[in-house]
């Protein structure tokens, strides 16, 4: 990131070129660009990575979409500030090559708040934070793990609403494919235009997985239990990598 | 091998967002991201904005000048086509005059290439025929407001709606058609502001509002007297305010007086409680902010609707003051900024009159030339004079009349008789047919220039990538065929010379230019060097002085319901596609989402023609008929219907009226009569 | 609310093990609520979460998915991903509010008309005393 024309502006800089003043404290999704830019380029490209991003980078990795040769990360270190905004519990990569090194915050008050209430109050809370929603689709443009060519989401079938808000099969069907695939990133609030607390939506549903099934997504050994038998074995044939 | 981020503004609607386009080294157009740090969109977009790249590379755009030869369009040179329009005009301007000549500016095209536009009609072709398709949106709100406040602008920015705590919402869909201000007033509803709509539809930000009133259409100004009665006679007007910054009160009391809220009842439909509570949260609120649109201006009275408001705003004091005022959202990227640079009949640049003889004779000054006298006619006049065979040329620069004007049938029939038109376009349309020279264009993301919102900021559109084929911007364009006309002050090497030269005559931007405006969000008016811009209008005294009052009542719209055409038909938008089209459809996701013209029929009403929902159905009113497919919901009043014009194949203009308002000429596009029968 | 009121309620049945016994359960007229509507689908895998999801939403009162005993998929491993999926769109339901026992996994073999009798009356008995789906009476 860097600064142009009185803002931040994201930036794939090539060898020789000046770098221009660079800046650490807007976080764009960066992963999110390189699935943008990755095919219009060549060579090794070297990318600031915050911890949630290696994580993307890992599940991105692992199902060859992208090819880990090609990339070398620059950590970057969230400041406590963004730690905050995020509530991240897991906020400094594995190398901090730029920035500070914040302790981890004490989790989502929101998804405290919302397990402690009863169904009642917590589907009220939710249908009226959805019927906010105008299908901007940010949510998905922008998430580093979302990765489909043809979304599901864009078919009349599966959300039938023929204008705005879609119903709740739009959040729900999102919630399920970023179940296995979710590192947290908080890119999907942040670009939402009605303020949904999607991130705190996706924390609740990632302790679902690890409840259900012992699993966190952003380590490249391990392959999401969505795609594996229940004995842990790759499922055989022709599957798709989805889910 | 690398990929460029190209920051720039949006060519949707008006708010202006800022974002990036990613472009790749052999210039293609990869997507969209929205800018983080930008004061407007703070890093969200709308759908349309996240596909604002999809239209720009499309094999559709025009790439060649074309001629009209037997019968059909053939592809030309430059010099050929130029030497046709050159031609022409001088031919057509010899034998009956220059007023018989008529240009088109275009919302679409930077404040640069207006403000050329403008010169070339003015200076070498010698009329003030030029205006744009503000006159069917907003000319309204340009007239209304210049007469109350003496600006006919935006009076908060869109930042401040976040802070409102009371947002007052008429006649604008705006989740759907500004979106990203719909953001911003969902903050404020988050924050626990009061939203207050006022829609004949049930619009989604209604259905989150705290209270939600359906009118008429056509009987707005009934229910703002009646609110004003009501705050006038519970003692909630700002005294003070009425005491020393405005004038006419005692007028305006006096015109109110009989708007009971029984009355209003039975005009508008709304029930007495709900127009008394909504009359009260305004008025005490402080910070309460009005944002009102098309269902407000696009009126046979529309003037005198957006009056009304102005005196909705005055009577309570809250104009002048962050998170108030009066704020017509704009819709077209640049409409505010084509207004700015004087692509009107009656206004240069800067919206100074061009029937004042000393603004006159300093524009005569500056361009060198005897400039001509009289109001030109406006986008709506000149196609009744084109019908009546006194318009024999029309020169459109970016501008689909045969979808978006009212009454289609009539504009048809005006283009076929002109003598000459002239189309500069980015794809081929509906008006493109009728031209005997059409002239491709580059589009937002090819040409550098700037766009002013509808919160009066002037924006930077920046080149990202080359236009297709022949096709050159319209600032070359209007350069050449202005040095071609023979005229001089047409040799400009950039739109930053433009702007220059544009700045020096306009007091309200003569503190712009382009390394200012690079790095900064400056908002006219910004008088000088080293001014900022101004965020809050009418802060310590009205433009004009004191605010104006008008003594309006409500009126009838020009055509009302019969036995024949029992429904109320009005008009509009939905989210996914924008104004014609010619950019949302060849938009896959865009398209994707709404591909359909639909006809929205009250579920009641459905029931009593017996129309299931999905039945396609045939619309018909005086003036031609469509088939289209019903949607059958609960989310229109009943009595009316509603069509989105957006769809060729079904133009819901086929059936509008042009009935004008007589002051700003704008069709009654919310309000005539229809009637719908199975197909 | 509670009293008489009619659920409805969707089954995906797989064709090879629970469509057959469901069959077999008809064919030895076996009582069964009516108000269940049975989904041929050729196995409990294609029953895509994305359906799931849209039942609920759009006030579906409740979901069955059957499948074949593990070890007996026709196609080897499908109801191993039925058996991952569906416990995970019952937990995602529950996040935002909404009853998980309005979705339900179970395998049914073809030989199995009783156990298809006995899930069936069982979960629209369960559906009964947990009333309407509560996303029928939301407008969007």
């Amino acid at each position: 990131m860097r600064e142009e024309h009185g803002n931040v502006a994201p930036a794939l800089v090539s060898k020789g070129e000046d770098i221009g003043d660079v800046r650490i404290d807007v976080p764009y999704q960066l992963v999110n660009i390189l699935e943008t830019v990755y095919p219009w380029t060549s060579g090794k490209i070297a990318i600031l990575t915050r911890r949630c991003d290696e994580k993307a980078l890992a599940e991105l990795f692992k199902r060859g979409l992208i090819d880990e040769a090609r990339i070398a990360m620059i950590g970057l270190g969230c400041s406590k500030e963004q730690v905050r905004l995020c509530r991240c519990e897991d906020p400094v990569p594995t190398k901090v090559d730029v920035g500070e090194v914040s302790a981890p915050a004490k989790g989502d008050e929101l998804e405290a708040k919302l397990s402690k209430m009863s169904s009642e109050e917590r589907l009220k809370f939710w249908v009226g934070q959805f019927k906010k929603c105008n299908k901007c689709f940010a949510c998905t443009s922008n998430c580093p793990v979302c990765f489909c060519d043809d979304c599901v989401l864009e078919e009349r079938t599966f959300v039938s609403e023929p204008g705005i808000p879609p119903g709740m099969s739009f959040h729900l069907i999102r919630s399920f494919h970023l179940a296995d695939k979710c590192i947290e990133c908080g890119e999907c609030e942040r670009s939402c235009p009605a303020s949904i607390p999607l991130l705190t939506l996706r924390k609740t549903v990632l302790k679902d997985v690890k409840e259900l099934f012992d699993y966190t997504p952003g380590d490249k050994k391990t392959t999401s239990p969505l795609l594996t038998t229940l004995d842990d074995q790759p499922l055989v044939g022709d599957e798709c990598n989805e889910c | 091998m690398s990929v460029k981020h190209v920051l720039t503004t949006c060519p949707y609607c008006g708010t202006g967002c800022n974002f990036f386009l990613q472009v790749s080294d052999d210039g293609r157009l990869l997507g969209v991201v929205p800018c983080k740090t930008d004061e407007i969109s703070l890093g969200r977009l709308c759908i349309k904005g996240y596909n604002a790249h999809a239209f720009v590379q499309h094999p559709d755009r025009l790439k060649h000048p074309l001629i009209r030869e037997g019968g059909g369009l053939k592809q030309t040179t430059w010099d050929k086509a130029f030497d046709k329009i050159v031609h022409e005009v001088t031919r057509i301007r010899e034998k009956y005059g220059p007023d018989s000549i008529a240009v088109l500016a275009s919302a679409k095209c930077t404040n640069e290439e207006n403000y050329l536009f403008q010169k070339l009609a003015r200076v070498a072709i010698g009329t003030n025929n030029v205006d744009h398709c503000a006159r069917l949106c907003h000319a309204s709100t340009v007239s209304g407001l210049l007469t109350s406040f003496g600006s006919g602008a935006m009076t908060n920015t869109i930042p401040e709606f976040d802070n409102a705590d009371c947002v007052f919402v008429t006649g604008s869909n705006t989740l759907e058609a500004h979106p990203m201000i719909g953001a911003r007033i969902l903050t404020a509803y988050d924050r626990g502001a009061k939203i207050i709509v006022v829609d004949p539809r049930e619009t989604p930000l209604s259905r989150i509002a705290h209270l939600s009133l359906h009118q008429r259409p056509g009987t707005d100004i009934a229910w703002i007297n009646g609110m004003i009665k009501i705050i006038i006679d519970e003692g909630l007007h700002d005294q003070e305010f009425i005491k020393n910054r405005t004038t006419l009160f005692d007028q305006l009391k006096e015109a109110v007086k009989d708007y009971t809220p029984e009355k209003v009842e039975s005009i508008t439909g709304i029930p007495k409680k709900d127009l008394i509570s909504a009359a009260r949260i305004y008025a005490k609120t402080e910070k309460a902010m009005i944002a009102y649109a098309m269902g407000i201006t696009q009126h046979s009275n529309g003037t005198n609707l957006v009056k009304s408001l102005a005196n909705l705003a005055m009577v309570c004091g809250h104009i002048g003051k962050e998170s108030t005022g009066v704020n017509p959202l704009r819709g077209q990227c640049n409409v505010q900024g084509s207004c700015d640079s004087g692509g009107l009949p009656d206004l240069y640049p800067g919206y100074q009159r061009v029937l004042d003889p000393d603004v006159r004779s300093k524009f005569e000054k500056a361009w060198g030339k005897e400039l001509p006298g009289g109001k030109g006619l406006t986008l709506t006049c000149a196609i009744k004079e084109a019908m009546i065979g006194k318009l024999k040329a029309l020169i459109i620069f970016g501008e689909n009349i045969m979808l978006s004007d009212p009454n289609i049938a009539h504009v048809e029939e005006a283009l076929k008789g002109l003598e000459l038109v002239v189309v500069a376009e980015i794809f081929p349309t509906e008006t493109s047919k009728f031209a005997h020279v059409v002239l491709p264009a580059a589009c937002y993301a090819e040409k550098d220039g700037t766009f002013t919102n509808t919160d009066r900021a002037v924006r930077r559109v920046r080149k990202a990538v080359d236009p297709p084929g022949e096709a050159r911007a319209d600032w070359q364009i209007a350069c050449e065929l202005g040095k071609r006309l023979g005229a001089s002050g047409f040799d400009f090497r950039s739109p930053s010379e433009v702007m220059d030269e544009m700045a020096t005559l306009t007091p309200i931007y003569t503190g712009i230019n382009y390394q200012k405006i690079d790095g900064q969000v400056i908002r006219w008016p910004c008088p000088s060097k080293d001014h900022p811009g101004t965020k809050v209008l009418h802060t310590q005294k009205f433009t004009k002085g004191l605010g104006e009052f008008a003594p309006v009542q409500h009126a009838p719209p020009a055509e009302e319901t019969s036995e024949d055409y029992p429904l109320i038909l009005t008009t509009g938008r939905n989210l996914f596609q924008y104004h014609t089209g010619t950019m949302t459809r060849r938009s896959p996701k865009l398209e994707r989402e709404a591909p359909e013209p639909y006809v929205e029929i009250n579920n009641g009403d459905a029931r009593k023609l017996e129309i299931a929902d999905g039945e396609r159905v045939m619309v018909s009113s005086r003036r031609g008929a469509i088939t289209l497919k019903a949607r059958v919901t609960d989310r229109i009043i009943s009595g009316s219907i509603f069509i989105p014009f957006h769809y060729a194949e079904a133009a819901a203009n086929r059936l509008t009226n042009a009935a004008l308002d007589p002051i700003s000429n704008i069709p009654e596009l919310k309000v005539c009569a229809a009637k719908v029968q199975k197909a | 609310m509670m009293a008489e009121f009619d659920p409805t309620i969707l089954a995906f049945c797989c064709n090879w093990c629970s469509y057959a016994g469901a069959d077999l359960a008809g064919v030895s007229r076996l009582q069964m609520p009516p108000n269940v509507h049975v989904i041929r689908v050729m196995c409990s895998a294609s029953v895509k979460p994305e359906y799931l999801m849209k039942a609920v939403s759009q006030g579906v009162d409740g979901v069955l998915v059957l499948g074949c005993h593990i070890g007996d998929c026709h196609y080897m491993t499908g109801n191993h991903r039925t058996a991952k999926r569906v416990p995970l769109v019952k937990k995602i339901i529950r996040d935002v509010g909404i009853d998980e026992r309005r979705v339900r996994l179970d395998w049914v073999s073809a030989a199995e008309g009783e156990k298809f009798q006995k899930v069936i009356t069982e979960f629209v008995n369960e559906i009964k005393g947990l009333g309407p789906n509560p996303l029928r009476s939301v407008r969007f």
